[in-house]
């Protein structure tokens, strides 16, 4: 084991995350959302007026192109415009890999989900953090991040980073569920978050 | 199975008696407790001598013993007095063997020798109908003699698929230190040489975060690779996070004997210093526990709707003038649709009024009458098991509890485990669906296997009942 790590050193590569073999200079090259994926996410940034990340990099299977195969309903965007793109990979018995964007334009604090509890025929809605549990903050790729351990709505049993850019808050979640684990999920969004790259509106 | 000592000392069963498996990091993590010097043993089997005590979170916490073992046995004798009398003497000698090794403390070793129905019913039916307690509220209830310990049913949130055990006797194990539950159990089979037909082994820990540290629950989850590990607090008593022995939470001094509330009647008093155990086990989902329900839910769903608690809090006040009373419960549920764990027992749980005990102490309103001593585990569902097939046995390793809880009948423990099911004393039923989040912790939790026990007093622990044959 030793020896193998030596001489991927020596070579000038190392392991990805994924156990995916990625060369020195593809590391060093800065963040860039494939060419495939910008089109999307900038129709996205023109819709919403704010600028938005597109990720230069998705756990496997998964990729991040809007209106792609695992994209298939394209980007919520509400009348506030704060959208959501979700990319969902799943196979029954298998597990699912799920990761979420989101951007909160002329926000800051975190939303209100409403929480929907039924019992004894009765049905009962009351507004919760859509983001909670706090787990502290990282530095990523010069963002800081506050990491939320529970999450709601389309972003439930998801790991959530949390931040905030010029007046808009920012999520990216990723779900915690086979064949991914709570550690394997913060890789995930460092690996995320760490390679955004931001999509300006058109002028 | 029946073992010889040959078979004992190198068999399958025989081998778990002792290994540690992947409780061998215990071994390695942190230091045993400072405990105070022993005092008398107790008459009661399941009291132990010295429990210390700590303030946590400016709370008075009973820190029970770190590491637990529960074996489980059919007994390979035969049903004839001058044998049966044979066995008591040789457990009997076996245990105080142990006693003389170890004191009955944390610090040192205690063992608590309880009989399960089937034991009784197949060796001394008739003098168990004329000696075991009878209560005397579940006999107003029927209208007719109930006897203080019954065999366990399914409660409504358990499923179908809940095993209710016939085992003939349960010895529980526990002390700060690994190696003496090790060797005391391996010593006590060994010194009882084909008396019992183990059925099952059952391993765990708790604690150990008080001082700091992470605490036994998380680092065992984590060594184990048990989903949502990381996420379960440093220092947290048990796996859910919260502090479950806070003093004001369980029963006081001789509270679940038999006798001390007039809740059984010992009828000639064979029993008097005896209780009954409810031994159970139950996987919880660690990881839907922190990533599905905030602090604030986990508190309302351990405790109460909208109970008082500072963010990240483990050890919670829990005392005898909070106690949640039946109206309390009642008016939880119609203003929020959901109870709490702890706030939906209390009203069967705890004492509605001052009681003096047959011991002479004043047990004053609002005290908890059951005594617990349920523990953490990575067993699926036991870290050994004659049967695989019937248990459903896995090796992966599973975040669990093994619960135990010394009550005075097993009506009083069927109480309060309705209650908790929104079943309450007087037929109220609070419509809670199975596994629904408004029904506490049972959504995160399945019970496997439930039994009721018989403890007798420690000097009628070993085959009771038999020498009157």
């Amino acid at each position: 084991m030793i020896l193998a790590a030596l001489v991927l050193v020596a070579s000038g590569c190392a392991l990805g995350d994924d156990g995916v073999e990625e060369n020195a200079s593809a590391r060093e090259r800065p963040a860039a959302c494939p060419s495939s994926w910008k089109p999307g996410w900038q129709r996205l940034a023109d819709r919403v007026g704010v600028p938005v990340y597109c990720p230069s990099w998705m756990p496997s299977p998964i990729d991040a192109e809007i209106g792609g195969q695992w994209n298939s309903d394209g980007v919520s965007v509400s009348e506030d415009k704060s959208y959501l793109a979700g990319f969902l990979w799943h196979e029954a018995g298998s597990g699912d890999v799920h990761v979420n964007l989101r951007g909160y334009p002329g926000k800051t604090a975190v939303p209100r989900c409403i929480d929907t509890t039924t019992s004894g025929g009765k049905t009962r809605r009351r507004p919760v953090p859509c983001f909670s549990d706090p787990q502290g903050t990282r530095q990523v790729a010069g963002k800081e991040v506050t990491v939320y351990t529970v999450s709601r709505d389309a972003d439930q049993w998801h790991v959530t980073y949390l931040w905030r850019e010029n007046g808009v808050l920012y999520t990216v979640s990723e779900h915690v569920a086979p064949p991914l684990t709570f550690r394997r999920v913060l890789q995930n969004l460092d690996r995320i978050v760490g390679g955004l790259e931001v999509i300006r509106p058109a002028a | 199975m029946r073992l010889t000592r040959k078979e004992l000392l190198g068999g399958a069963a025989a081998g778990a008696l002792g290994a540690a498996g992947v409780y061998e990091l215990v071994d390695k993590l942190g230091d045993s407790p400072v405990r105070a010097a022993a005092g008398p043993r107790p008459a009661e089997q399941h009291l132990l001598a010295e429990a210390k005590l700590l303030v946590h979170d400016g709370i008075e916490v009973i820190e029970p013993p770190l590491h637990h073992q529960v074996v489980t046995a059919r007994l390979g004798v035969r049903r004839q007095p001058d044998e049966l009398a044979r066995a008591q003497a040789a457990l009997e000698k076996a245990l105080r063997r142990i006693e003389e090794r170890y004191e009955v403390t944390p610090a040192g070793l205690a063992v608590s020798v309880a009989w399960g129905l089937p034991y009784f019913r197949r060796f001394v039916p008739d003098l168990a109908d004329r000696h075991l307690p009878i209560d005397r509220r579940a006999s107003t209830s029927a209208k007719r003699p109930v006897s203080a310990a019954f065999d366990a049913t399914r409660f409504p949130s358990d499923l179908s698929t809940t095993i209710l055990e016939r085992n003939e006797v349960a010895f529980l194990l526990r002390s700060d230190d690994r190696e003496h539950v090790a060797d005391g159990a391996e010593s006590l089979f060994a010194d009882t040489d084909g008396l019992f037909e183990l059925t099952s082994i059952r391993k765990g820990f708790q604690g150990g975060g008080f001082a700091g540290g992470r605490g036994l629950p998380k680092e065992m989850a984590l060594a184990a690779g048990i989903q949502g590990a990381d996420l379960i607090p440093d220092g947290a008593q048990l796996f859910l996070g919260f502090t479950s022995t806070q003093r004001q939470t369980q029963g006081p001094s001789r509270i679940a004997n038999f006798e001390t509330l007039g809740l059984a009647d010992v009828r000639e008093g064979y029993f008097r210093g005896g209780t009954h155990m409810h031994l159970s086990h139950l996987f919880e989902n660690v990881e839907a526990w922190y990533l599905d329900f905030d602090f604030r839910q986990r508190v309302d769903t351990t405790f109460r709707p909208g109970f008082e608690a500072r963010e990240g809090a483990q050890t919670l006040r829990q005392a005898p003038e909070d106690a949640v009373s039946d109206a309390d419960l009642k008016g939880d549920f119609r203003r929020v649709g959901a109870i709490g764990h702890s706030g939906s027992i209390q009203p069967t749980s705890r004492l509605h009024m001052d009681i003096k005990g047959t011991d002479g102490e004043l047990y004053p309103k609002g005290s908890a009458i059951p005594q617990r001593a349920d523990f953490n585990t990575l067993d699926n569902p036991f870290f050994w098991t004659a049967d695989p097939g019937r248990d459903r046995h896995g090796e992966q390793p599973e975040a669990g509890l093994h619960f135990i809880s010394f009550n005075p009948s097993s009506d009083d423990f069927r109480r309060n485990r309705l209650a908790m099911d929104g079943r309450l004393p007087d037929g109220t039923r609070l419509p809670l669906g199975q596994g629904s989040r408004a029904q506490g912790l049972n959504s995160v939790i399945r019970t496997t296997h439930r039994q009721n026990f018989v403890v007798p007093p420690r000097a009628r622990r070993s085959f009771p009942l038999a020498e009157l044959l």
